[in-house]
């Protein structure tokens, strides 16, 4: 006789997965557990303040470092002294080959600006500043060179200028090229440093957010452990039962977020007045950039999406192997 | 869903203890019938095996023809939309009214909220408890706290029922209204498991019973009187 076992049993799958359930539904069951969620939360205040602290800390120092760089990469590309090189001529020189190297840097698409100053514009503006005009005008020959101030166009890197100039010293009547990059240089390596640090920083801090987060919710997920036994046995889905601990993560980002924004603000305001009179010297004004809405958003949306990763996170392992009736 | 099968169904634990051993054994659908046993038995792996909270070790366990053991994880949630269980110790959420308890099978499913207050209220009624679905379990008695795990384990509709111990805390007066419930449940169509130790009560109750030893079937109510009507018919 053919065993029993051994009987097909290929057929029509009962428990297969449901379709999509009714939207409506969906939506209600959402916003029951949206709301259950936050009572949660908010009925956990001390535990949810320090979350949102911790989150907030871990979000605003890579947020802040990120406004920072952009505003030295802004302050970089405004600053009046662009990057660029001055070609010295040699004395006493012809007018006209200085304005033939000046010409043929005019299509150069690597070229900003070019200013030409003369032998003669030199001296005149040498006499006025320095303050030794008598002394000078009982010269039998101006013993400035001509000049050619070249500016690099915005964008490019400053090794560009190496290029220039090597082409430039080989130029019939250049005594000298000096290359103006010194300062340049250090705010650019600055503003890299500051790039590195800051995502460093932000990828350190995120995973940070994400394991104070997903402590949390692991910390919420075991007070409601007999009640997730209760829903396993009725047959709920591990999306049902994951659902009110990522609204749990959803609250800790947005309000680490929130309080990131503020920290940030704070630290903009008290950096600020200092940062202004550093400028001032300089004869810059200082305006801070990048607090934008855009940058609020992308940080809420940040702090979100690292709450609901911890949250997961958290479910995932947690959820899994979830006992029921101690097997 | 109805007819269950065990086919030399093995559960070996990680200690190495076997709680079934080559457990071969079939319920119709609509039947009803007691499982019994001292403690250590296996009536609990049993039921366990059958929720698929555990997995066997060897054999097959047919529900309707299909085999329970390969079922995808995906697939066991709605698998155990279909069977109630119902346990001594009610697994009742402390925090949550009757009534929220009873629903919770119905949100799980997803069903409308209109819908799933008429089923919640209609199992309440069953087991005599509508004017309670605002309480708290802490404020009900133990046989009511067994009622309204009932009430949550028939709310939707399962073709199979099955209870381990629901008498284990209730007095016997409690006991045989618990036992009637379930008998009215199989009346309707539900196959039903009852795991108790409690001889006296379930062979009172005129039904199937299966007794377990260490894990193997010692005795079978059903298989036993079939025997002895072909024992008698010979004699004739």
């Amino acid at each position: 006789m053919k065993s029993p076992a051994r009987r097909k049993t290929r057929q029509a799958d009962p428990w297969g997965r449901r379709g999509f359930r009714n939207p409506a539904i969906w939506l209600t069951d959402h916003a029951m557990v949206a709301r259950d969620s936050l009572a949660f939360v908010s009925g956990r205040l001390g535990t949810s303040v320090v979350v949102w602290l911790l989150v907030g800390i871990a979000l605003a120092l890579p947020g802040g470092l990120y406004l920072l760089q952009a505003n030295l990469g802004g302050m970089m590309a405004d600053w009046e002294g662009r990057p660029g090189l001055t070609v010295y001529f040699e004395p006493g020189l012809a007018a006209e080959r200085p304005r033939a190297v000046r010409d043929s840097l005019a299509d150069d698409e690597r070229v900003a600006g070019l200013q030409l100053t003369s032998a003669e514009e030199a001296l005149t503006e040498f006499q006025r500043f320095s303050g030794i005009s008598d002394a000078l005008a009982h010269l039998d020959r101006n013993p400035l060179p001509a000049s050619l101030r070249v500016t690099l166009a915005e964008g490019l890197p400053v090794e560009t200028l190496d290029d220039l100039a090597e082409i430039l010293t080989g130029r019939e009547g250049v005594d000298d090229v000096s290359i103006e990059r010194t300062w340049m240089e250090r705010v650019q390596a600055m503003t890299e440093a500051v790039r590195r640090l800051g995502m460093l920083l932000a990828l350190l801090f995120s995973v940070g957010a994400v394991l104070v987060t997903a402590t949390s919710v692991r910390l919420a997920i075991e007070a409601r452990l007999d009640e997730l036994r209760v829903m396993k046995l009725v047959g709920a889905t591990q999306a049902y039962m994951r659902r009110p601990f990522l609204y749990f993560g959803l609250y800790y980002g947005l309000g680490g977020a929130l309080v990131g924004s503020m920290l940030i603000s704070a630290l903009l305001l008290f950096l600020e007045p200092p940062l202004a009179r550093l400028m001032g010297s300089y004869g810059e004004s200082l305006s801070i950039s990048g607090l934008t809405p855009f940058f609020f958003a992308q940080l809420l949306l940040l702090g979100a999406a690292l709450g609901v990763g911890g949250a997961l996170l958290a479910a995932r392992q947690r959820l899994t192997d979830l006992d029921v009736l101690g097997n | 869903m109805g007819r269950i099968e065990f086919h030399q169904v093995t559960k070996r634990f990680d200690n190495g203890m076997e709680a079934l051993k080559a457990l071969s054994v079939s319920f119709d659908e609509g039947s009803m019938c007691f499982l019994t046993g001292h403690s250590g038995a296996g009536k609990s792996t049993f039921l366990k095996l059958l929720l698929r909270l555990a997995i066997p070790t060897r054999g097959q366990i047919l529900i309707n023809g299909v085999n329970i053991v390969q079922l995808a994880q995906r697939r066991l949630p709605y698998y155990r939309q279909g069977i109630g269980a119902v346990f001594q110790d009610h697994h009742l959420l402390a925090h949550r009214t009757v009534y929220e308890n009873v629903a919770l099978p119905l949100r799980v499913a997803g069903m409308r909220e209109r819908d799933l207050a008429r089923r919640v209220r209609a199992a309440l009624s069953r087991v005599g408890l509508l004017e309670k679905e605002r309480l708290y379990p802490r404020h009900l008695s133990t046989g009511e706290q067994q009622r309204v795990g009932i009430a949550r384990a028939v709310v939707n509709r399962p073709r199979i029922l099955i209870a381990d111990e629901p008498t284990g805390n209730l007095d016997p007066a409690l006991s045989q209204d618990i036992m009637r419930l379930f008998e009215q449940f199989n009346e309707v169509g539900t196959t039903v498991i009852v795991a108790s130790h409690d001889l006296a009560l379930i062979r009172s109750m005129g039904k199937r019973i299966i007794e377990l030893h260490n894990g193997e079937l010692r005795h079978d109510s059903l298989v036993a009187s079939v025997a002895d009507a072909a024992a008698g018919g010979g004699d004739t």
